[in-house]
């Protein structure tokens, strides 16, 4: 199949492994799962040490639950990417860990407190599954087929990181305060989730051409604020003054782009901001620690011999 | 030689398993498999899979889901409103996998 056979037929969930696809589109569909895949993993290890910061066991549960459903994302994911047969499993973890992996802007930033927790729980996740629904109806068949199962698995952390965010919304004027500090912190970063408006983004049209998108970063942000704007407001979150927003009769929304910091974005998206190296650093070194046990899982090495197991944090 | 079938309806569906075929190696199972199931039911592809490679656990042998109450894992334990559509619908995915189940 040539490009112009792909772009003639792409919809949802045509293509396959079966399929005989030209090495442009196998190139931009590794490139946009494995960053999805990195980011799933990253974001996992954002979230990992606040496990044991849970205010409660019920919380201690299922939020470990939850971190561990998006370790399995990864998992999914990197076949989903793999089967394109442009870069196996090993390279992608391989290049996550030696900084050329990229990954999602909200990943590259330190967490300091339990009540930043909703911030990735609840905003980011909400607007990560705002976009993941519409990869249901993505080209590539085994991508889609990773949106049913992740998908399936979201609502529940959807909730849960609402529900977090509803326990300390309604708490101690403490909570309220804390809660509110990391929305003012966390707002622009979420807003820029969704990357630059249209006419800036790079990958865009091809991308939507050969059908491993069906919507525009504009729409997915308009869609996204029509949903959890109300949200932050019923639980008493003053919207930050930037960046501005503009509601429009019609219900979409318009953001002033120049209110957000974008020189600090293209250095994460390059991954050369300070804490996001620090991050991936953290979780190269997990990776190192815990290589016996994949030898072990391997068979191919002497795990135990003159070794001293390190655990992974 | 005994082989697997699995049916895929359409473009982008997941294969099925929809019974098996007798036949000598994998040419005759894929042609044995057109004609006894590809035939009459909507078919845009099948696969053929020696059985003797197919690996089983079932629920005699392992408990699916865990031994303890893992309830805080399901969309139903939380009482909030879906803040957006996929949201629901994720959550209305999961409740009809607990009812199937038969653990509400």
């Amino acid at each position: 199949m040539n490009i112009d056979e792909v772009k003639e037929r792409a919809g949802p969930r045509e293509f396959n492994p079966g399929d005989d696809l030209p090495e442009e589109y196998r190139k931009a569909a590794t490139r946009m799962i494995q960053f999805h895949a990195n980011s799933e993993i990253m974001g996992a290890y954002l979230e990992r040490p606040f496990i044991r910061q849970s205010p409660s066991i019920d919380r201690k549960l299922a939020f470990s639950a939850k971190v561990q459903d998006e370790i399995g994302h990864g998992q999914f994911l990197y076949r989903a990417a793999e089967s394109l047969g442009i870069k196996t499993r090993e390279e992608m973890l391989d290049e996550l860990a030696n900084g050329k992996g990229k990954f999602l802007n909200c990943f590259h930033y330190p967490m300091e407190n339990w009540a930043e927790i909703p911030m990735i729980a609840f905003f980011v996740d909400g607007a990560a599954m705002r976009r993941q629904a519409t990869l249901k109806r993505t080209s590539w068949e085994p991508y889609a087929h990773a949106m049913d199962k992740i998908c399936f698995e979201e609502g529940f952390h959807v909730k849960h990181g609402e529900s977090i965010m509803r326990e300390l919304a309604t708490g101690s004027k403490k909570e309220q305060e804390m809660l509110q500090d990391a929305f003012d912190e966390w707002w622009p970063r979420i807003i820029q989730f969704f990357g630059p408006s249209d006419d800036k983004s790079t990958h865009h049209d091809f991308a939507a051409e050969v059908g491993l998108k069906t919507m525009t970063n504009d729409e997915l942000r308009n869609a996204f604020l029509n949903q959890y704007l109300p949200k932050a407001r019923k639980y008493n979150l003053e919207i930050p003054d930037e960046p501005r927003i503009r509601e429009n009769d019609d219900g979409t929304f318009e953001i002033e782009e120049d209110d957000l910091d974008w020189d600090e974005f293209f250095t994460i998206a390059k991954n050369d901001y300070e804490p996001g190296v620090g991050q991936i650093e953290g979780r190269a070194n997990a990776q190192e620690a815990v290589e016996w046990v994949r030898d072990a899982i391997e068979g191919d090495d002497q795990p135990t011999a003159g070794h001293t197991p390190t655990a992974a944090d | 030689m005994i082989w697997e079938v699995f049916r895929q309806k359409k473009t982008g569906e997941y294969h099925t398993h929809c019974g098996n075929v007798h036949a000598p190696d994998r040419e005759m199972a894929k042609l044995f498999a057109q004609i006894q199931h590809g035939r009459r039911k909507p078919t845009n592809s099948l696969w053929v899979v020696p059985q003797e490679e197919v690996g089983e656990v079932d629920a005699e042998e392992t408990s699916f889901g865990g031994t303890t109450d893992k309830s805080y894992r399901w969309s139903t334990a939380y009482n909030i409103e879906p803040p957006a559509k996929e949201v629901e619908e994720s959550a209305n995915e999961q409740a009809e996998a607990e009812r199937q189940r038969g653990d509400s």
